[in-house]
């Protein structure tokens, strides 16, 4: 357990929370300010994940493809509240959910038609493909350094849009109290697409960060979902400042606690135990850390509508 | 003795009339296997048994679910928490199917008791996100359980029920007909008791029960404890028919489904979860073959279809299955009386 | 010639001949829809193409396969099966990718008197205390594999080796399969979370380590993340990567030049030198636009069995067929397939390595076999 082991281990920890705070971001506004179970998430990781790719294998140019997939996926998250999510506002929780699921349905099942079931290929940008040497000897894929420069910039700008500008203050109105900022005159339409406009982009953005580390393929998104609904759950609904705290210390759990909890529990049981109840305990500590949470804090770390 | 008798008769008989839909449904699953006997198509009584054990966790989710208003992202456990008892059971050579029961509802209401008294601190999205995750986490426990079979999962005997022996052909139809009769029996009458209009009282307005003296948490924990229960007995007889075991039966997806067949059939209503039974089956099984007549090179594809369809679904009926029953019902009755206008 | 020696070589010599006009029907269970759709679609291409070879017909009789699509849940499993015995009446049933799904059609199966045929699934419960002799496996029992890759790395010399799976039963079973044959140290014995799609932090703790060697079963789409971010982290400078049942004809489009270079052991290859493996390979390449994998070369070798099975025993009888798929001699793409007394195969099992093929396409290649006739450790524990 060297002290160069443990740097590394948080810099995956750092990467794999900033992409889970990409994903969750857009996911608690929806949730908080519109309150809409947008089930199909997942699936705008795809979109992004499969634009990219595709624009990359064609033109041959990885930041080109970034480029050109981001509109693609804003213009996606657009599209699908004008034409369906704008009319189930009004309808509640559980019939959200039944479409939304059927919406992930039709998402997979259009990228296997479109693209074919197996994975498509996509990899590293040749530029981006070496190592940083973080520290004397620790060589860091420089492609996640650059992923996690790149999600932190995000956070930073959304936090700026936040809490700095006009649009931003709408936003938190509207997460705290829908009504009131109706009736003071937010268009509650308008906010309404671009909010999930750009979630859907920074779901998409998501999915362009880890397509080249992972494997392209139908279904991609449903697993960050579920990651991302713990995140917004321990982070608080609404919160973005709470999805990005709740976003990073899922992100060091899962990843730091997955490779040291072996070696933990060795300290205290026998080998056979350990190694037996290591991996299926390193799956749960994630829903174990959220239970934890929600019994002593119900509602989340930093909830927009205050504690109770 | 005989005015309690007679009461509960006048209780079921009313509850039977006022729910005619679910009645002649369950009367139509005990006749089907004489259709299937004379159209010999015997293999259908195994597509029905599928729908009669969904409608059945179906209808123990749903009280919670559509009652009593707690959306519980995990029941999917207690399915396999009941079809595991069996497994285990008969791993150490207890092969009695009374006593499989015995545990299964003994384990379900204990781990349902630790799991509500947990979440019900929480409430909204947050109970759905807990719940979630203590199912993920029975999930990933028993995937690690290689004494009983891991993910490989466990084969298991029919158990043995002592006078019925279930590998004769019908005996095992019968026996899930007759727990279906009996947990549509039990809902109907919970549902129109007390309890049961109290705790969809608290489903609409919690701070108003209070107010009266009564404890939401009660009857909110106790709904749980029964609808785990239902699930548990659901997951046991599933375990005899499918005569395996595995913790797939317990992974989120599944729990989702079973949501998905209740708010499809109709939320809050007794007939909902088994019209959304046999809507979900129906629709698995014959939406691939319609594809394979209209589009065979996209057959595989049949769930582009399936998932607008459920989107549309929620856009166009409202309620669900029941509630487009009903608008259909009204409208054929408005048809129906204008015409007779003279 | 006494008149009844005379009729009797005549019923001999026609019950002998297969009997036009008779149609066998085989059920071919396999996952079609859903993400694993993609090994299912190997698996009926080879199917197919058997189908095509020989003209739809099995053993001299006309054959009808019908393809069920099991969405890769037992209950549905189940369900089509059933019907595939009582509906369709099929005389087999056939295919099956995933030991859960096996072993839950295990007993309805072959208690309907009917043969069961795996093409990939081969758990060890069915190949040991609970066979039976309507169950027969035309590919591998799933220890074999990595059985052999032990073997490999033992006789290699290889001192210390690092181990990854998943946690669910197939990966355990790979690791238990892999220690029967290697004696040497084990650095380590890592179980990841089934469905990971990130293993950047156990990259990380492996590099801590720097064992000599590493070995991986991570099937699938895991297969694809864990081989790109393994090239994309540089570790082959720091061990050398072994694994099974991980880079195939299946992965190895979505790797690509990641993939190369790569060592794995397998019970089929592509460029193994027999008449009938190099039809099924040029006529996979022609019809289907790629190399096959071994999922299609089991399904295609499936259904020479059953035409070997009908032809010989001159009837569609489960008994008759299955005494002579358990005598062995099938001809298949692997060679002559000898069986095993719990109906598994006995068969060599290579080492291959990824390499480019003349055209630039990556494929994996023999590089010399590790094991001949190797039966699988599970027999012993098998009586009918």
């Amino acid at each position: 357990m060297t002290f160069t082991l443990i740097l590394e281990q948080i810099f995956n920890g750092l990467q794999a929370g900033v992409t889970l705070f990409l994903v969750a971001a857009g996911l608690t506004l929806i949730l908080g300010v519109m309150n809409f179970v947008f089930l199909a998430h997942g699936a705008q990781v795809m979109i992004g994940a499969y634009a990219a790719a595709a624009i990359t294998n064609a033109t041959g140019q990885f930041f080109l493809g970034i480029l050109l997939a981001v509109p693609v996926t804003f213009a996606s998250g657009y599209l699908l509240e004008i034409l369906i999510i704008r009319h189930l506002y009004r309808r509640d929780h559980m019939e959200q959910v039944l479409a939304t699921f059927g919406l992930i349905l039709f998402f997979n099942e259009a990228i296997r038609i479109g693209f074919g079931p197996a994975a498509l290929f996509s990899d590293l940008p040749p530029s981006l493909s070496g190592f940083v040497e973080i520290l004397p000897d620790v060589p860091y894929p420089a492609f996640r350094l650059w992923v996690i420069v790149v999600g932190l910039c995000c956070a930073l700008a959304i936090g700026l849009f936040v809490s700095r500008t006009r649009t931003g203050a709408m936003l938190r109105a509207g997460a705290e109290n829908p009504e009131m900022a109706a009736a003071l005159g937010v268009n509650i339409k308008m906010l309404f697409r671009l909010i999930f406009a750009a979630g859907a982009c920074l779901a998409g953005v998501a999915g362009m960060m880890i397509g080249p580390l992972t494997a392209v393929q139908s279904g991609m998104g449903e697993p960050l979902l579920i990651l991302s609904l713990v995140v917004i759950i321990i982070g608080g609904i609404g919160s973005v400042r709470g999805a990005f705290i709740a976003a990073i210390i899922v992100g060091l759990v899962d990843t730091v606690g997955r490779v040291f909890l072996p070696s933990l529990l060795r300290l205290f049981f026998d080998q056979a135990t350990a190694d037996g109840a290591g991996p299926a305990l390193a799956s749960m500590l994630v829903y174990i850390l959220m239970a934890v949470i929600l019994i002593f804090r119900p509602t989340g770390l930093f909830p927009a509508k205050g504690r109770g | 003795m005989n005015t309690a008798i007679s009461t509960f008769l006048m209780i079921v008989l009313s509850g039977i009339r006022a729910h005619k839909i679910l009645w002649v449904l369950i009367a139509g699953f005990g006749l089907f296997p004489l259709f299937t006997h004379l159209a010999d198509l015997p293999f259908w009584n195994d597509l029905a048994m599928r729908i009669m054990l969904l409608s059945i966790a179906a209808i123990g989710l749903n009280l919670v679910l559509g009652y009593g208003g707690m959306v519980s992202f995990g029941h999917a456990a207690f399915i396999g928490i009941g079809a595991y008892c069996v497994g285990i059971s008969q791993h150490y050579g207890l092969m009695n199917g009374w006593l499989h029961i015995l545990f299964s509802l003994s384990a379900c209401s204990a781990i349902g008791l630790v799991i509500g008294i947990l979440a019900l601190r929480t409430s909204g999205i947050y109970f759905i996100m807990i719940t979630l995750g203590f199912a993920q986490m029975l999930f990933f426990l028993f995937v690690s359980l290689e004494g009983f079979g891991g993910d490989d999962g466990m084969s298991i005997d029919r158990a043995e029920f002592g006078f019925i022996d279930l590998y004769e052909p019908l005996r095992l139809y019968f026996l899930i007909w007759v727990v279906f009769v009996c947990v549509g029996l039990m809902m109907m009458v919970i549902v129109r008791s007390r309890f049961g209009v109290t705790l969809q009282a608290i489903k609409s307005n919690e701070t108003r029960i209070e107010a009266m003296g009564l404890v939401p948490l009660h009857y909110k924990l106790a709904s749980y404890l029964i609808s785990a229960m239902i699930c548990g007995v659901a997951g046991t007889l599933f375990a005899n028919w499918q005569e395996y075991v595995s913790p797939d039966i317990m992974h989120w997806t599944r729990s989702g489904e079973l949501m998905i067949i209740i708010i499809l059939g109709g939320l809050g209503t007794l007939v909902g979860p088994v019209l959304g039974a046999i809507a979900f089956l129906l629709l698995e099984e014959f939406l691939p073959l319609l594809l394979e007549v209209i589009w065979p090179a996209y057959a595989e594809n049949w769930m582009i279809i399936f998932g607008p369809l459920l989107v549309l679904v929620v856009l166009f009926g409202r309620g669900g299955l029941v509630g487009l029953a009903q608008r259909a019902m009204a409208r054929v009755n408005r048809s129906f009386n204008s015409g007779e206008r003279p | 010639m006494k008149k009844s020696a005379f009729i009797g070589a005549l019923m001999a010599a026609i019950t002998a001949t297969p009997v036009f006009g008779e149609t066998v029907k085989i059920g071919y269970m396999t996952t079609l829809s859903g993400g694993a759709g993609i090994t299912g679609t190997q698996m009926k291409q080879g199917v197919e193409l058997a189908m095509d070879h020989m003209e739809n017909k099995l053993g001299g009789m006309d054959a009808e396969v019908i393809f069920v699509d099991d969405q890769r849940k037992p209950d549905v499993a189940k369900q089509l099966a059933n019907r595939l015995l009582k509906s369709d009446r099929v005389d087999i049933v056939a295919g099956v990718i995933w030991s859960n799904l096996l072993m839950a059609i295990h007993k309805p199966v072959t208690r309907s008197g009917k043969l069961l045929i795996s093409s990939n699934a081969g758990p060890s419960p069915i190949a040991g205390e609970n066979c039976h002799q309507n169950f027969f496996s035309l590919s591998w029992q799933n220890d074999q594999t990595p059985e052999a890759m032990g073997k490999h790395m033992q006789d290699a010399g290889v001192k210390s080796v690092y181990l990854m799976a998943p946690n669910y039963q197939a990966g355990k079973d790979m690791l238990t399969g892999f220690k029967r044959y290697y004696t040497g140290e084990v650095v380590a014995e890592i179980y990841t979370k089934l469905g990971q799609t990130d293993f950047q932090a156990e990259l990380s703790a492996l590099r801590a380590a720097q064992p000599e060697t590493t070995m991986i079963f991570q099937p699938g789409g895991m297969g694809i993340n864990f081989v790109k971010q393994w090239k994309q982290a540089g570790m082959d400078s720091v061990s050398k990567l072994y694994s099974v049942f991980t880079v195939d004809a299946v992965t190895l489009p979505a790797l690509q030049d990641a993939g190369l270079g790569i060592l794995g052991t397998q019970t089929w290859s592509a460029d193994i030198d027999n008449p009938i493996n190099n039809k099924f390979v040029a006529d996979f390449k022609a019809k289907y636009g790629g190399y096959p994998s071994y999922y299609a070369a089991q399904a295609y070798d499936t259904m020479l069995a059953i035409d070997y099975a009908i032809g010989k025993a001159g009837s569609k009888d489960a008994d008759k067929m299955g005494e002579i798929l358990a005598a062995g001699n099938i001809p298949t793409t692997r060679g002559n397939l000898q069986m095993n007394s719990n109906h598994f195969p006995i068969q060599n099992i290579y080492l291959r390595e990824t390499v480019k093929d003349d055209d630039g396409v990556v494929t994996a290649r023999i590089v010399e076999t590790v094991f001949e006739n190797h039966a699988d450790s599970y027999a012993q524990y098998c009586s009918f």
